[in-house]
């Protein structure tokens, strides 16, 4: 008989990954939670989409009679930020209980002490959950998908690098959030507490976002922890390599703290030490991540760069380029410079520094002294001031500082622009009639479809025995 | 000549918070045989089960394979504990839980087969593991622990759930099981099942062992030849 066999020791090794992948994914779709998040995502994503049809629409027929408006009609922008913008507010509130299902329900049935006997690592069990994660959030996406579908459907247009760009930076911000949940799951003896330990966790970020952007030191260091920030990053056409590395540290963080207090046997005092070790690990990870200069703006319109002929001088610049400010930080004209200023020479300039002098003072402290607002260019042994926060002054100012010719700005380059003015009212039926139909029935068959039962215990008129 | 002992249980001692839940529980788990952990509720078994499983952390004390220790993470290649009224992935159909067992375990269809077969699951594969009754839900269990490879099993409360006739029939096939050469140890609270299907009893009463052997051994040692389990209990606890 097999189950008289002698102990194996290499089963754990030897055991194939597909059965517990095909389980975990068959447990989240069995359960509610993800099809409750899919009939909820429709009308949101459907109105959002709707709306900014609408809102893209009247943009694009003002842009009838004054073509230049034209270019500053992007999708990206337009359409499919704010159609991902309520995929994400489902993300953050309602995608938590479905990951927690991955490994709550075990807890709560008892089969996770079967589950944690099985022949597998317990790293393994947690990359499992992790995919199965990932393929709800993906099968979550579904109404997102249709949405851009039906874009493509109107005439619209859509730049594929810098969608799949923003698809990424959803799918790196969904996985964050399971494996945020998971670690919750793990930690709690219920779903319902570990629901509240991820939404203390993403309420925190919101409120790291609100309270403290734009403010300087420390706490303008907390509020760059915020999930939405990193988010927004890829929402502005943008690939960073500190970010995306960041969020994939972070990701395998939680993971890993998971697995820490999924193992069996443990006391609570290896538990708390491991955990300190992991966090000062990820700690590491993500302070490495955030020294990472590398980014690539992927967005059609270029909104992250400078004009190519001004890239391309720029990139020539050998020597150290120093830039002082004298500006507060919450001080507008601050925000203005950084975006159409210092973060494009950051990434294009080889050996740039950037030194905020009145970092940690407010702008009613600072604004009374002579040079408050006064941007100092020092390059070589160079030397220049200004107080335009735009680059087309800035430009010029660093190209008479090394002493090189300003570049010729070339022609055909310019962003065209896709104004469409588009009717969608057909997405109201969609969104709210025929998707969540659709889903509803598939949902019915999924509950109701037959397993395979073996032959023997099948009568012959197709009966189980 | 005495059997050696398959597992050797080695002063397990476990503490929750200020209060002792094992105290110094040492036994031997011989090939083949049907070990019955006796004791009222709270005693302690499914601590020292779940301990044995490496589930739980021990304060002190370890367990034994074939004389060597067998460290926390190993214990799962050996012993396998199904714990009370477990009803794993019950949004899950029967046959598919089973399938999944034997794939996660490298088994063969004709495995899944027989252990349907021999625990009686033929009539309910088709239905959610959360649709079924308790009997058939301790059935289920029982056939997750024949497909896998295991030589010990540790199972708590094994009978809760069963009438008598089917508690009969499950005692008679483990003891099938048993000849075959796996080795069970039950955790009981039902002084007559344990008495019907076990080889030798482990007494526990608030952690502590109060006495090992089979009924003949307990019966010599209160001096009571013809008593029962149940006498016997309580003449030793």
């Amino acid at each position: 008989m097999y189950f008289l066999r002698s102990p194996d020791t290499a089963t754990v090794r030897r055991t194939s990954l597909r059965p517990l992948l095909v389980k975990e994914v068959g447990e989240l779709l069995s359960g509610r939670a993800l099809w409750t998040m899919l009939l909820m995502l429709c009308p949101l994503v459907g109105y959002s989409f709707f709306q900014a049809v609408a809102l893209y629409g009247e943009a694009s027929a003002a842009a009838r009679d004054q073509p230049v408006l034209a270019t500053s009609l992007s999708p990206l922008d337009g359409i499919v930020v704010p159609t991902f913008g309520a995929f994400y507010v489902a993300v953050t509130l309602l995608f938590p209980f479905v990951a927690i299902r991955a490994l709550g329900r075990e807890k709560e049935t008892g089969a996770l002490k079967l589950l944690v006997q099985l022949p597998y690592q317990i790293r393994t069990l947690v990359a499992a959950k992790l995919t199965a994660i990932s393929v709800a959030w993906l099968i979550g996406l579904i109404p997102v998908a249709t949405a851009l579908l039906l874009w493509l459907s109107f005439g619209g247009h859509l730049n594929p690098l810098e969608t799949s760009n923003l698809f990424l930076g959803h799918l790196l911000y969904g996985l964050l959030i399971g494996a945020i949940a998971l670690f919750a799951a793990a930690i709690s003896d219920s779903s319902a507490t570990a629901a509240i330990v991820t939404l203390g966790f993403t309420i925190a970020s919101w409120v790291l976002d609100f309270a403290l952007a734009g403010q300087s030191g420390t706490l303008g260091w907390m509020s760059r922890l915020s999930l939405t920030q990193a988010l927004r990053t890829f929402e502005q056409g943008l690939f960073s390599a500190a970010v995306g590395f960041g969020m994939l540290a972070a990701i395998a963080g939680f993971a890993a703290l998971a697995a820490i207090w999924l193992h069996p046997g443990t006391s609570l005092h290896k538990r708390l030490a491991r955990t300190v070790l992991c966090v000062g690990l990820a700690g590491v990870l993500l302070a490495v991540a955030t020294q990472l200069r590398r980014s690539s703006d992927v967005s059609e319109d270029k909104r992250n760069s400078f004009p190519a002929a001004d890239q391309r001088t720029l990139a020539g610049l050998k020597e150290p380029l120093t830039i002082t400010v004298h500006l507060a930080p919450e001080d507008p004209r601050y925000v203005d410079l950084q975006r159409n200023v210092l973060s494009k020479l950051e990434r294009i300039v080889p050996n740039v520094t950037i030194r905020l002098v009145t970092a940690g003072q407010s702008v009613i402290g600072s604004a009374g002294e002579v040079s408050y607002g006064e941007i100092e260019y020092s390059y070589g042994a160079h030397l220049a001031k200004s107080r335009s926060t735009s680059h087309r002054e800035a430009l010029p100012l660093l190209y008479g500082l090394a002493a090189i010719p300003v570049p010729t700005p070339q022609t055909g380059e310019e962003y065209p622009g896709y104004p469409l003015v588009a009717d969608g009212w057909i997405a109201l039926p969609w969104f709210f009639v025929a998707l969540p139909l659709l889903i509803a029935v598939a949902w019915w068959w999924w509950c109701r479809r037959a397993p395979h039962i073996p032959a023997q215990f099948v009568k012959s008129g197709g009966q189980q025995l | 000549m005495m059997e050696a002992a398959l597992l050797q249980v080695a002063g397990i001692t476990k503490w929750y918070g200020d209060q002792r839940a094992l105290a110094d529980v040492s036994f031997d788990v011989r090939h083949g045989e049907i070990l019955g952990l006796i004791g009222p509720n709270g005693s302690g078994k499914t601590t020292l089960l779940e301990t044995i499983a490496g589930l739980l952390p021990v304060d002190a004390g370890g367990v034994l394979w074939q004389s060597t220790p067998l460290p926390q993470h190993r214990r799962r290649e050996v012993v396998l504990y199904l714990p009370d009224g477990l009803r794993p992935w019950d949004g899950q159909q029967v046959i598919r839980v089973l399938e999944f067992f034997t794939s996660a375990f490298g088994g063969q269809a004709a495995d899944l087969t027989k252990a349907i077969r021999s625990v009686g699951l033929e009539q309910v594969l088709g239905k959610r593991v959360a649709a079924l009754s308790k009997g058939y839900a301790r059935r289920l269990t029982l056939a997750l622990a024949l497909l896998t490879p295991h030589p010990v099993l540790l199972m708590d409360e094994p009978f809760d759930g069963f009438d008598i006739r089917q508690t009969r029939e499950i005692m008679a096939l483990m003891r099938r099981v048993a000849a075959h050469g796996r080795t069970f140890t039950l955790a009981i609270h039902q002084i007559t099942d344990a008495e019907r299907v076990c080889d030798r009893f482990i007494l526990l009463v608030e952690g502590r062992v109060c006495g090992i052997g089979s009924l003949d051994d307990l019966r010599a040692r209160i001096g009571q030849a013809t008593a029962g389990l149940e006498d016997v209990f309580l003449a030793l606890t």
